[in-house]
């Protein structure tokens, strides 16, 4: 007999007690995931054309209130691969939330910066409109082809300050310190998850990959890669705790690295001392868990710290 | 639209190497000359060569140390050596077309459309022959070559 597919009520049944307004989350995972794109301001600074010319396409565009240009667009089911102004660079279509772990590490023109996990490289192509193109970026992904998407969002974008690298990210060579280091970790994904029709879970699987052994490895070797004083970002999509405090966690007990309060200009909670019984830093109430439901983006966790010696 | 301007990387790309003062000079002097594109726009940046191509990189201190990497590239593929002649990415002046002078060819939608669709096309115009930044509707396209009665496209 087939086994009958989870649903998704039953898998976040084991966050009912973290996720804040549980019902209206479950609500929210019927909704298809909003649709947004950051404005290249590289190219263009005033957005009017961008937005007349997708106006004429048949998409409404709207400004989002508190994240510079980032705009939301409807219908969310079309796509912004095939406009104009994808063509021409003039945007980067991206989920509102990928944005925070940029807003986290604070990128300044002169920096010497590695995204670790870097492609397709929204990351990286926001931290380098940030610093006008004037940090020096070492955007690295452990695999050629997906290097290959991120370089062609390069040239897209038009951006000059960034080096790409294909290492595994847990062996990164220790020959060059940073400045500031961003792991985007791979993780389950859990804040990308929807209900489809019939309420079961539609997720990609990611196989029985250990992820938190391998977040374990990027963010000590991310650690390793700083100079004296460096900037840490861990983030994540996901909502296990497995795949984030017990992650940043880790961290603290290898090696001497302080969390970091930072702003972020969506609302978010505060990480968990606490799962599963199992008790993590007190300082992890400086990370930041953001819910998708309250931010109309994919759900996000990110960290920021500092190494300390 | 998406995905179709990718080119395969080399698993085996070594640096470029950082170019000497003259050869920069004549690189502006191409860039001013033809384009009416100030110099002073490209004094934070570097320009890296290979082969056949000039890649425009961020002036940095840390270049030597980086160069302890093993990179699939450096920088934005800026300029072709082509038979002996500079030509300009369409990549290139999409970023920095805007700050142009002249060398700029405004075209209609309908034209645009049928150059993309042919690649080239019958033209005539008052420009000197040569490469020619491609502009419709005050956005900026990317690079064509303006001949003798004929237009041809470099976009993507």
């Amino acid at each position: 007999m087939a086994e009958t597919p989870e649903t998704a009520d039953q898998y976040f049944e084991r966050y009912r007690e973290i996720i804040p307004d549980y019902p209206a989350f479950l609500e929210a995972l019927s909704q298809p995931l909003p649709l947004y794109f950051r404005l290249n301001t590289l190219k263009v600074r005033d957005p009017s054309p961008v937005v007349e010319g997708l106006s004429r396409q048949g998409f409404r565009v709207e400004p989002v209130p508190r994240v510079p240009w980032f705009f939301r667009v409807e219908p969310r089911e079309f796509s912004l691969g095939n406009t104009e102004e994808y063509y021409l660079g003039l945007i980067y279509p991206m989920t509102l939330s990928s944005s925070l772990p940029v807003y986290a590490l604070e990128p300044r023109p002169g920096e010497l910066i590695l995204d670790l996990c870097a492609a397709p490289g929204s990351k990286t192509t926001q931290i380098a409109q940030h610093t006008e193109d004037q940090a020096v970026i070492v955007a690295n992904d452990r695999r050629l082809d997906r290097i290959t998407a991120l370089v062609a969002n390069l040239r897209r974008l038009g951006i000059a300050c960034v080096i790409t690298t294909v290492y595994r990210g847990e062996q990164y060579p220790l020959e060059v310190s940073f400045d500031k280091v961003l792991v985007d970790a791979p993780c389950s994904g859990e804040g990308r998850y929807r209900k489809g029709y019939e309420g079961e879970l539609l997720f990609q699987k990611e196989g029985r990959t250990n992820l938190s052994g391998i977040q374990k490895g990027l963010i000590v070797r991310a650690y390793d890669l700083l100079k004296p004083g460096g900037i840490l970002v861990y983030s994540t999509c996901t909502i296990n705790p497995e795949e984030n405090e017990a992650v940043v966690d880790y961290l603290l007990r290898k090696r001497q690295a302080e969390l970091l309060d930072w702003e972020a200009p969506l609302p978010s909670h505060p990480g968990l001392t606490e799962w599963a019984g199992r008790p993590f830093h007190p300082h992890l109430v400086k990370a930041k868990r953001f819910y998708a439901h309250e931010i109309e983006a994919v759900g996000f966790f990110v960290a920021k710290l500092r190494r300390v010696a | 639209m998406k995905g179709k301007n990718r080119k395969k990387l080399d698993p085996q790309a070594t640096w470029p190497r950082l170019i000497p003062e003259e050869e920069r000079e004549e690189i502006l002097r191409y860039l001013e000359n033809r384009f009416g594109i100030p110099p002073e726009i490209f004094n934070s940046y570097e320009f890296l060569a290979t082969a056949k191509n000039y890649w425009l990189f961020v002036r940095t201190p840390h270049l030597r140390t980086l160069e302890k990497l093993r990179i699939q590239t450096a920088g934005l593929l800026f300029l072709r050596k082509v038979s002996g002649y500079l030509k300009p990415t369409t990549a290139t002046l999409q970023r920095f077309g805007v700050y142009a002078r002249r060398g700029i060819l405004d075209l209609d939608r309908y034209t645009l459309d049928r150059l993309r669709l042919e690649k080239k096309i019958p033209f005539t115009c008052s420009l000197e022959p040569g490469y020619v930044i491609l502009r419709c509707e005050g956005k900026i396209w990317g690079c064509g070559l303006y001949l003798p009665e004929k237009l041809i496209s470099y976009l993507p």
